[in-house]
C-alpha cells in the first residue's frame, strides 16, 4: 500500500486488511491504537491476523463480506456501525467495509469516533422530537375520545327526553346505535363513521317531536289522514338535523329522512329504492325492526328471536336490503349480546 | 459452554437498551439515550442445567430513519421483540418487525416483552386486539419493567430455555430422520 494511502487510513483511524483465506487476514496499514487494544499483542504492518472471534459483530458481517468478495463486484459493502468494548471497558464505535480492488478482497475497519457521536446527537434530537409528537397525538386522541363520549352522552339524554313522549326508552335509543355500529364495523366502515352512526341512528325518529299528541299517542289504528301526517316525522327530523357541516348530523339527517324508505321503492317519504337509499338508513331500518320485534311494547308482547327472524326474512328484498340483512344475520350473536346488556328495566 | 446469539428488536425508545442494562449490569437510568447501530453484550446463565453464554445484540430502534437490517439476524437462536406499553404505536411496530424477522430467521423462539410495566396503572395503552394478533402468532408475552426489574430475568431465562428446548427437539428430529 502506498504511503499516501496508508497515511489517509491512519488519519481515518482505520485498519485495512487483505483477505488471505477464509480465516486469515493480513494487516496492510499501520495498526490503529484501538485495534491493539482488542488484540492480546502489539501488531505490526504486514502481520497475519485471525479476526474470527475478535469482534462478535464482525463474525456476522464477514459472512456477508464473503458473498461480496465471491461476487467480484467492485462496489463496497458497509456493515453499519456497532459498538464494541475494549478489555478495559472503553466503548469504541466501529464500522467495517468490504470491497474488492485489483482482485484483492479488502476489509476496512474504522473507529468512527466523533462522526458516530455526531450521528447519535442528530438521531437523538430527531427521536426526542418524534416522541414529543407521539405524545401530543396521543393527548389529542384522548381528548377527542372524551369529547365524543360527552357528545354521545348529551345526544342520548336529549333523545331519551324526546322519545319519552311516545314511551320509547333510553335503552332502546342506545341499542339502536350499538346494533348499527356492529353493522357498520362488519361492513368495514372507518372508525369515525362507525362512531357517527352509533349516535346518528338513534335519532331516526326525532321528527316525532313535531307530530301532535292526538296522533302520536293515539291508541289503535290511524286514519289515512292521520297516517299521512305521521309520515311527516321523517322530513321534520331531517329538517331539524340539516343545515350543518357536521358529518354526524349530516348522517343523522339522512337516516331520519330515509329510515322508512323500502328496498323495493314502496316506502316514504320519496319512494327511493335499492342503493339510492343511503346505507346508513338501510342499516337503521333493519336494526330498528329487529329491536321493535324482540322487545315488549305497551301494545304488544315481545317476539322470540326465532319468530322475529321469520318475520324479518319475509321483509328481505321488499323492505330490507338483502345483502345488509345477510350481514345482520351473520352478526346476530353480537346483536343478541347488545339486546341482553341493554335491556329495558321491567320489560321483556 | 454453549454460546447463543439473541437479538432485541423494536421501535425506538421502547427500552431495549435499558432491558439489557438491567439484565446484564443490574442498572437503570431514567434518561433516554438512543442506540445507533448495534451494541453487543454478554451474559452467562444456567438453563436446564446447562451453562449458556448469551450474546445479546441490542439493535437500534426502528423509526422513519432506521429500518431493521435483517442481516444482523444471521445466526440468531432467538429474539425478544420489545414494545412500550404506554405507546400503542410501538406495539404495531413490534408486530410488523416480528413478521419481518420471521421471514429471515424462520421458526426460532421469540418472546414479546411489553416494557414500562411500572406505568401500567396510569398510562397503559395496550389494546386487546394487538395482544391477540401476537398471541395468534404463538407469542409468549411478558410484561417487563427495566426500571423495577419486573419480568426482565424471566424474559431472558424463558427465551434461553425455549432455545435449548427447540434445539433439542430439532436434534431429536434429525436423529430420527437419520435412523429411518
Amino acid at each position: 500500500m502506498s504511503q499516501v494511502l496508508s497515511k489517509i487510513f491512519q488519519s481515518m483511524n482505520a485498519a485495512v486488511f487483505v483477505r488471505l483465506d477464509e480465516q486469515d487476514f493480513q494487516l496492510l496499514t499501520l495498526p490503529p491504537i484501538w485495534l491493539s487494544q482488542f488484540c492480546s499483542k502489539d501488531l505490526v504492518t504486514g502481520e497475519q491476523i485471525r479476526l474470527e472471534g475478535l469482534f462478535p459483530f464482525l463474525d456476522c458481517f464477514l459472512q456477508e463480506a464473503e458473498d461480496l468478495w465471491d461476487s467480484k463486484v467492485s462496489s463496497a459493502h458497509r456493515s453499519g456501525p456497532w459498538i464494541d468494548f475494549t478489555p478495559n471497558g472503553e466503548e469504541i464505535p466501529l464500522e467495517a467495509m468490504a470491497l474488492r480492488r485489483d482482485d484483492k478482497a479488502l476489509l476496512v475497519i474504522q473507529d468512527l469516533g466523533e462522526e458516530y457521536y455526531n450521528e447519535v446527537v442528530r438521531l437523538q434530537g430527531y427521536r426526542n422530537g418524534a416522541l414529543s409528537q407521539e405524545e401530543l397525538e396521543r393527548e389529542i386522541e384522548e381528548q377527542t375520545k372524551q369529547i365524543r363520549i360527552r357528545e354521545e352522552e348529551i345526544a342520548m339524554k336529549l333523545l331519551s327526553a324526546a322519545s319519552h313522549r311516545d314511551h320509547e326508552t333510553a335503552e332502546h335509543v342506545r341499542r339502536i346505535g350499538l346494533y348499527a355500529e356492529v353493522m357498520a364495523e362488519a361492513l368495514g366502515w372507518d372508525v369515525a363513521a362507525r362512531a357517527d352512526i352509533r349516535i346518528a341512528a338513534p335519532m331516526h325518529d326525532i321528527g316525532k317531536i313535531g307530530i301532535p299528541d292526538r296522533i302520536l299517542l293515539k291508541p289503535g289504528k290511524l286514519t289515512e289522514e292521520e297516517f299521512e301526517e305521521m309520515k311527516q316525522h321523517s322530513a321534520i327530523g331531517a329538517d331539524m338535523l340539516s343545515g350543518t357541516d357536521i358529518p354526524l348530523l349530516e348522517m343523522a339527517s339522512e337516516i331520519a329522512m330515509c329510515h322508512h324508505e323500502k328496498w323495493d321503492g314502496t316506502g316514504y317519504p320519496t319512494g327511493l329504492s335499492g342503493k339510492d337509499i343511503p346505507e346508513s338508513a338501510r342499516i337503521t331500518t333493519i336494526v330498528d325492526v329487529y329491536d321493535a320485534l324482540v322487545h315488549k311494547r305497551v301494545y304488544k308482547e315481545a317476539c322470540t328471536e326465532g319468530s322475529a327472524l321469520e318475520v324479518m326474512q319475509q321483509m328481505v328484498g321488499k323492505h330490507f336490503d338483502p345483502e345488509l340483512y345477510e350481514v345482520f344475520v351473520t352478526n346476530l350473536e353480537k346483536m343478541r349480546e347488545i339486546k341482553e346488556n341493554y335491556s329495558d328495566p321491567g320489560l321483556g | 459452554m454453549v454460546q447463543k446469539k439473541i437479538c432485541l428488536l423494536g421501535a425506538f425508545a421502547v427500552g431495549k437498551t435499558s432491558l439489557v442494562m438491567r439484565y446484564v449490569n443490574s442498572i437503570f437510568g431514567e434518561k433516554y439515550y438512543t442506540t445507533v447501530g448495534v451494541k453487543i453484550d454478554k451474559k452467562q446463565l444456567v438453563s436446564n442445567d446447562q451453562e449458556v453464554t448469551l450474546m445479546i445484540w441490542d439493535l437500534a430502534g426502528q423509526d422513519d430513519l432506521t429500518r431493521l437490517r435483517t442481516s444482523y439476524l444471521r445466526g440468531v437462536a432467538g429474539y425478544v421483540i420489545v414494545a412500550d406499553g404506554t405507546r400503542p404505536f410501538s406495539l404495531n411496530t413490534a408486530i410488523n418487525m416480528h413478521k419481518e424477522a420471521r421471514e429471515y430467521t424462520g421458526d426460532v423462539p421469540f418472546i414479546v416483552a411489553i416494557n414500562k410495566a411500572d406505568l401500567r396503572e396510569e398510562q397503559w395503552r395496550v389494546e386487546a386486539e394487538q395482544i391477540k394478533a401476537l398471541e395468534d402468532d404463538g407469542a409468549i408475552i411478558i410484561l417487563t419493567s427495566a426500571k423495577t426489574g419486573e419480568g426482565v430475568e424471566e424474559t431472558f431465562q424463558l427465551l434461553t430455555k425455549s432455545i435449548l428446548e427447540a434445539e433439542s427437539r430439532n436434534k431429536q428430529l434429525h436423529d430420527n430422520e437419520n435412523t429411518q
